[in-house]
């Protein structure tokens, strides 16, 4: 009997890979017919000029949920239909989305890394199928595969606006201040880059109270860990006047750890990103201000250079979009935060 | 003797059953991919070139643009050969980037040539670049027409999805086995991780990064393996001398695992390694991807060891009643250290075969592979009671899980809906395996 299924199995695996075969003669001689197609599809029925297949990193975090939204947005407007799918943080989930893109005949291939490193393979093969690759939010760092863009915030930039409106808060007195960082991803090292360089650049002027970075600690960039080397700061540092922290989950964990202390009227906290639990707590006054991302933007403008690209024009290899400082007099102003006051 | 008729059309059920349910998934899916197909290829590229013979007659000039796909460049020969032939002008031929086709046609028309029309594969006419040139305009480009054809069944997919499944379906080779003794063994997707990191490790540390030969590249893999056997081995020895139940050893080891995976390769992926490693994982021979290879070859061997071995029949006794086959002279102990060693094992080579996939050691790698893993199992009719299963009904269904998976991913159906169908069909599997027993039963 088990023979039998080994035949079977064999003729099934056999005939599904001989189809194919037949096929690629067939699908070709089928165009003798020879209608010439004109470039103009849009006459075509309405037809899409193509697919775009983006692989992003974790549809469960609502900043890739806007990236891609807007993508499909921006892309429609122009023809094009965007196929959007969830790495789920896996690169060989990722990795093998992108062979079923290269499948499915898309024109472009838009990716956010699960991981920097180990995608490049999977780049690779798409270089070789002859399609475009962009990335946005976090970049490729490798050199296996080549990408023709990657589109994201400029995060030294951000960094240094929080550095600003840090020297704005304490600039005249002066004060001591806990850096909540995540070492391991090159965006919040550019945050803090561009936090440090500012307020390095205030302690040089002469005349007014310095600004003392007196810890920084790795808050994972998650709450929890962001609650517990809060903490832990305040108890070696009992005057700390400010807290800045490189994304709005730990510094939400750092203002937890200040309200069960008691403190946090004396200390003022800056974050960084404007995810909407970011931008509530802005509106609540428990956070200060955060310099915000555009991921709307970062969708859109990951589209045009794809347009670009097909419109014949030399791409740029980086397009970095500047992040603004978010207040609690634009939350009042944010149209996406009334739906939640009113209920 | 009456029963002898109904009896074998049962058997017949058992055993083809599930291949049926195959090949109605991959009819179903051709069906349901039908697409038109953007048109390349030598053929596109004669069709081309006779159309724009018909239109212009032989005096025109036209300039052949191609993308940098592999069929491309038969278009691009083939098209210039056809108009040629018919007299037709070619001022030049561009297969590259919309910016190249673009630079292409200002140069031509810099150098003084009207052109015609343009010979174009399907997906270079969608380009925008034509627009550009007032004397050109995208009306003037002309490309064969799509075909239809499904693109499930296109033999870039089917190879995918062949490939795609092979990491899960080597590591299914020892889970049936498992599986068959009556146990489990969830600590399969960490070893994966745990055998790529300690390779790249390896092959880091005590070879020279990039620069490391074949030997010691082949000695790192016998490293991963190794360790992934040892963790086999002491699975098999928590549950055989402590009595701990399978499902709780196994899933300490899929903690402890993960764990040092992690902290081997301190959370990053590991990149040093030489080029060559991807061949295992990233290459093919005759076309075929090297993984698709090992599986056919591993499942020729397990089905041999199963079905014409004494320690094949012995997996099985064990499975059916411990106790029997003890009294009856099996060494149980030994066969079940030996199944979750080789289980182990297995999960160490899929992991060779991933991180050489993606080139590099990566310690989240095979994340919820366990249960992929089990699906396969399950689904290709082994029973979680033991005793009972076939090595080549756990390629089916492994195969069975892959082609949903990659249907379903062709159709653009939503990750969500994916995982609320696969569970469903998990679930099927079992309610047949269930009233099989009671039938039997009764």
């Amino acid at each position: 009997m088990s023979m039998d299924i080994q035949t079977r199995f064999a003729i099934v695996l056999m005939s599904a890979l001989l189809i194919p075969g037949c096929a690629d003669n067939s699908s070709n001689s089928g165009t003798t017919s020879g209608t010439a197609v004109t470039g103009d599809s849009d006459t075509a029925g309405g037809e899409s000029k193509g697919l775009i297949g983006y692989t992003t990193m974790s549809l469960t975090n609502p900043f890739f949920k806007v990236i891609g939204d807007s993508m499909t947005e921006e892309a429609a407007k122009h023809g094009y239909e965007v196929i959007v799918v969830s790495g789920d943080d896996d690169v060989n989930k990722q990795s093998n989305q992108i062979d079923d893109f290269i499948v499915k005949g898309v024109s472009a291939i838009v990716l956010t890394p699960c991981d920097p490193r180990s995608i490049g393979q999977a780049i690779k093969k798409a270089n070789d199928k002859g399609i475009p690759v962009f990335t946005n939010d976090t970049g490729y760092d490798g050199n296996e595969g080549e990408v023709e863009c990657h589109i994201a915030t400029d995060n030294l930039q951000g960094g240094r606006l929080a550095g600003e409106a840090m020297v704005k808060l304490l600039g005249e007195a002066g004060g001591t201040v806990l850096v909540v960082h995540k070492p391991d991803a090159s965006s919040c090292l550019l945050r803090v880059r561009g936090f440090t360089e500012i307020v390095d650049a205030h302690n040089a002027k002469d005349g007014s109270g310095k600004i003392d970075v007196v810890a920084t600690l790795d808050g994972k960039g998650s709450r929890e860990a962001g609650y517990a080397v809060t903490k832990d700061a305040i108890v070696s540092n009992p005057d700390l006047s400010a807290i800045f922290a490189i994304n709005d989950p730990s510094a939400l964990g750092a203002r937890s750890a200040l309200e069960e202390a008691g403190k946090q009227d004396a200390v003022t906290i800056i974050g960084f990103d404007g995810e909407k639990a970011g931008k509530e707590a802005i509106l609540k006054g428990t956070i200060l201000c955060d310099p915000v991302q555009f991921p709307d933007q970062m969708g859109k403008t990951t589209i045009e250079m794809i347009l670009k690209y097909f419109d014949g024009e030399d791409v740029p290899g980086e397009i970095l979009i500047p992040s603004k400082l978010y207040y609690r007099e634009d939350a009042e102003k944010d149209p996406t935060l009334q739906p939640e006051e009113g209920a | 003797m009456n029963d002898s008729k109904p009896l074998r059309w049962k058997a017949l059920a058992n055993d083809y059953g599930m291949v049926l349910v195959l090949l109605i998934l991959i009819a179903a899916f051709s069906v349901l991919t039908l697409e038109r197909q953007s048109s390349t290829g030598s053929d596109a590229g004669r069709v081309v070139a006779r159309n724009i013979i018909a239109a212009h007659g032989t005096s025109g000039t036209v300039v052949v643009v191609a993308g940098l796909k592999p069929p491309d460049e038969r278009f691009l020969r083939e098209a210039k050969e056809a108009l040629e032939a018919g007299g037709v002008t070619v001022a030049a031929i561009v297969g590259g980037k919309p910016a190249d086709a673009r630079r292409t046609i200002e140069r031509v028309l810099l150098e003084g040539h009207s052109i015609d029309a343009i010979a174009a594969t399907g997906d270079a006419a969608k380009w925008s670049i034509y627009d550009r040139f007032e004397s050109v305009g995208s009306n003037k480009c002309v490309s064969a027409a799509p075909a239809l054809w499904p693109t499930f069944a296109k033999s870039e997919n089917v190879l995918n999805v062949a490939n795609q499944t092979a990491i899960y379906a080597i590591i299914a080779i020892g889970m049936t086995m498992v599986i068959i003794t009556a146990g489990i063994d969830l600590s399969v997707g960490s070893l994966v991780a745990l055998a790529a990191v300690a390779t790249a490790v390896f092959i880091r540390d005590v070879g020279e990064g990039t620069q490391t030969g074949t030997g010691l590249m082949i000695a790192g893999c016998c490293v991963g393996i190794g360790v992934c056997a040892l963790a086999g081995i002491f699975n098999g020895a928590m549950i055989t001398r402590l009595g701990i139940p399978p499902f709780i050893t196994t899933l300490a080891m899929m903690l402890m695992a993960r764990g040092l995976a992690r902290r081997l390769s301190n959370e990053l992926s590991i990149q040093a390694l030489p080029a060559s490693f991807t061949w295992i994982g990233g290459d093919t021979t005759f076309g075929i991807p090297n993984p698709v290879i090992l599986m056919i070859t591993l499942y020729g061997i397990a089905h041999i060891v199963m079905s014409r071995t004494v320690f094949g029949r012995y997996v099985y006794a064990v499975g059916g009643n411990a106790e029997a086959a003890r009294l009856s002279g099996v060494p149980v102990k030994r066969v079940i250290v030996i199944v979750y060693t080789l289980c182990g094992a297995l999960a160490g080579l899929g992991g060779i075969v991933q991180a050489s996939k993606l080139g590099s050691g990566d310690p989240k790698l095979g994340l919820m592979f366990e249960l992929d893993v089990i699906a396969a199992v399950v689904v290709g009719g082994t029973s979680l009671m033991g005793g009972e299963g076939r090595i080549f009904g756990t390629l089916i269904g492994a195969f069975i899980i892959a082609v949903i998976k990659n249907g379903m991913n062709l159709m653009k159906v939503g990750a969500p809906e994916q995982q609320i169908v696969l569970g469903a069909v998990v679930l099927l599997a079992v309610l047949v395996d269930t009233l099989k027993r009671r039938g039997t039963a009764l």
